[in-house]
């Protein structure tokens, strides 16, 4: 069999099901599929992280929806849309949050396609102009693996109106054997709108996951991202942002961390196409052997973005001799009256308050795991949901918070 | 015998530095280390709290009877041993009350007892924080991040008062401290004086001996003890300064 027969096999059997008119943009999208086929290092884009790997794969897509349990992974105080394998579970209790369709994107190509050409709907949050979440919404995606491997592709949209607000959770767990999930979310901010927005991946070893977030703000507009990956086999993840209108204001802040064979590849690119927006863009990894992870940090500033200012920091700390992380931090600027500044840095874990720490009694791991708590801090910090922060901090391993207040 | 030293040698990076180094000291004493830059005062210091980097090639440390050399330094620490360090380290993220929590609570765990009730420990450390003139709000911060030169001593004080060693080593704890610094760090190092705790009080300069009064005043050059006195000792060294030693 040829690479990527089985796809084309599974291709078959889905548009079959279709009408003409909605199979007929599926298979351009699939056709530019097989054109280009999944990524491989030769593109500038993924130059560290190559999927060619699945060209041989075989995934059936996932069909019957699942009521079984699920892992103990919904918030208090959240609302739930949930998603086992791609399909809507009956625990959400913000289920008309979900939309069975969605809008294809121009043709694609490569994994862009490939979700393109199968892409069910997802999340659909929709907030009218001046309109406000009371509560945080959670949205997980449950990916379960037992026996054949399966693969599922959602395309999802928020849409904030003017002035609206929302806190939202993108929350992606796996569990079992190989897997492959694609998610592509289109998010738009409507004036002075506020979204904040936690990404947190905690896929299983079989898992791939390709996650892709195109964000535009309009004018005064604000997004406070936090995006933590905790697990994974092959994750790939993309933000994309756009102050599209002056005055917009993005926030980003990501941490990598973890122990397991995991490749995480991180590209995170924001680019200032109006004057007077203002970007953060702070990511921590805590890099060891088995983990490989890439960071692609970008900022491009185009003409008449005047007044921008911008900062991008990106440090690693690499756990053992073997760690590898490849880290670049971008900036193209275009205008004059700017501010700018990036800067990345990969270390080690700070001998010398190791030995500071032991020397008080403290035994060496606890000792390391303070220090790695204190490195991962600066973005632990930015999770204001206590219940969330919990649960990251617990998959992280990290000594429980232990700062007393001593004027209690 | 509290500490019993006897013919150490220690070598950093290849270099041999300690080279037969006696040393005796009983429960209750203080002795005070004098000597020239480089004489290896802040090695011998770091070899007995056995801090990393450093390799003891021949000699023995005996601490209440027991092979130190062959304890790691957590173990060190939660046997009663403390290390005032001449360059406290900065660090942010960890704050001076998650260390100190942390090692009360491993000393606890290393004598078997139950972890410190948390108002009992907030009660302790304002208490030991009020002699030393440390704002309790400067202890939520990260690990003497953005103390001064004085307040880096004076936080190594308060962390000695916290855990109340039975020896202590202080490394030129006096060192840039003004007047009044040097005040409150020697009531510190007084306070915790009794007849079962001994101190080591690595100095350069006469001055912290005015304040701490050593029973025994040892010079260390060329890698051994040189000469041993009482505080007459360190008077005559303030006038005549160590080159008549180091010559010898
Ligand atoms: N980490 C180190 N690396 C290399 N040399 C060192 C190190 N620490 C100390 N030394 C050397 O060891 C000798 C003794 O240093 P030290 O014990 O700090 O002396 P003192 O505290 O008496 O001034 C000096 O020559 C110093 O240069
Ligand atoms: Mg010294």
């Amino acid at each position: 069999m040829s690479a990527l027969a089985t796809y084309s096999a599974q291709f078959e059997r889905y548009a079959n099901a279709l009408t003409a008119a909605e199979r007929a943009p599926r298979s351009v999208q699939f056709s530019r599929f097989l054109d280009s086929g999944f990524p491989h290092k030769d593109l500038e884009d993924w130059r560290y992280s190559d999927l060619t790997a699945l060209n041989e794969r075989s995934f059936e897509p996932d069909v019957s929806a699942s009521d079984d349990a699920l892992p103990d992974l919904l918030l208090d105080g959240a609302d739930t849309l949930v998603y086992v394998n791609g399909q809507v579970h009956p625990a959400s209790t913000a289920a008309r949050w979900h939309s069975d369709t969605c809008a294809l994107p121009p043709p694609a190509v490569g994994i862009d396609a490939l979700n393109a050409a199968f892409a069910a709907g997802g999340l659909r949050l929709r907030l009218d102009r001046g309109t406000r979440l009371d509560r945080p919404l959670q949205v997980l995606f449950c990916s379960r693996s037992d026996g054949q491997p399966t693969m599922s592709h959602q395309r999802h949209l928020i849409e904030l109106g003017d002035d609206a607000e929302a806190t939202v959770l993108l929350d992606f767990s796996g569990i079992g054997g190989e897997r492959l999930s694609t998610h592509f979310f289109d998010i738009h901010l409507g004036r002075n709108a506020k979204l904040q927005l936690y990404r947190i991946q905690n896929e299983a070893a079989g898992g791939t996951l390709v996650t892709r977030i195109d964000a535009r703000l309009s004018r005064d507009a604000r997004l406070d991202g936090v995006t933590v990956d905790l697990g994974g086999g092959f994750v790939r993840h993309d933000l994309d942002l756009s102050l599209a209108e002056s005055g917009a204001e993005a926030t980003i802040a990501g941490l990598y961390a973890h122990a397991r064979q995991s490749h995480i590849d991180n590209h995170v690119r924001i680019v200032h196409a109006a004057p007077h927006g203002t970007s953060r863009m702070n990511y921590r990894g805590l890099v060891d052997e088995k983990t490989k992870a890439v960071f692609n940090g970008k900022v491009v500033v185009q003409p008449g973005a005047q007044k921008t200012d911008s900062e991008q920091r990106i440090a690693n700390v690499l756990l053992s001799r073997k760690a590898e992380v490849n880290a670049k931090p971008d900036l193209e600027i275009y205008a004059d009256d700017v501010k700018c500044a990036h800067g990345a840095t990969v270390g080690q874990l700070d001998a010398v308050a190791l030995s500071y720490l032991r020397s008080r009694g403290i035994d060496h791991d606890t000792a390391r795991a303070m220090l790695l708590r204190a490195f991962a801090l600066q973005i632990l910090d930015r999770i204001e949901w206590p219940a969330l922060r919990a649960r990251v901090e617990t998959a992280l391993h990290l000594p429980a918070e232990l700062t007393l207040d001593i004027d209690a | 015998m509290l500490l019993e030293i006897t013919n150490l040698h220690a070598r950093v990076e290849e270099k041999e530095i300690l080279k037969g180094l006696n040393l005796s000291i009983k429960p209750g004493e203080v002795h005070a280390i004098m000597g020239p830059n480089g004489a290896g005062k802040s090695t011998l210091s770091n070899v007995i709290a056995g801090r990393e980097g450093y390799e003891v090639t021949d000699g023995s440390i005996l601490f209440e009877g027991q092979d130190l050399l062959a304890l790691d330094p957590e173990v060190r620490a939660c046997a009663g041993i403390f290390l005032g360090f001449q360059y406290p380290v900065e660090i942010p993220g960890v704050s001076n009350m998650t260390l100190l929590k942390a090692a009360v609570n491993a000393r606890r765990k290393h004598n078997g007892e139950s972890e410190i009730a948390p108002n009992d420990f907030l009660t302790w450390v304002r208490e030991q924080a009020k002699k030393v003139k440390i704002d309790p709000k400067m202890l939520s911060r990260g690990v003497n991040e953005g103390f001064s030169g004085g307040e880096k001593k004076r936080n190594e004080i308060l962390q000695m008062l916290v855990l109340q060693p039975t020896l202590m080593i202080l490394d030129e704890t006096d060192s840039g401290l003004d007047i009044d610094a040097l005040k409150i760090v020697s009531d510190g190092i007084n306070a915790l004086r009794g007849p079962a705790r001994s101190t080591v009080l690595v100095t350069h300069y006469q001055r912290l001996l005015d304040y701490v009064q050593p029973d025994f005043v040892h010079v260390l050059a060329r890698g051994r003890i040189v000469r041993s006195g009482g505080p007459e000792l360190a008077k005559e060294l303030e006038e005549k300064g160590y080159g008549w030693l180091e010559a010898a």
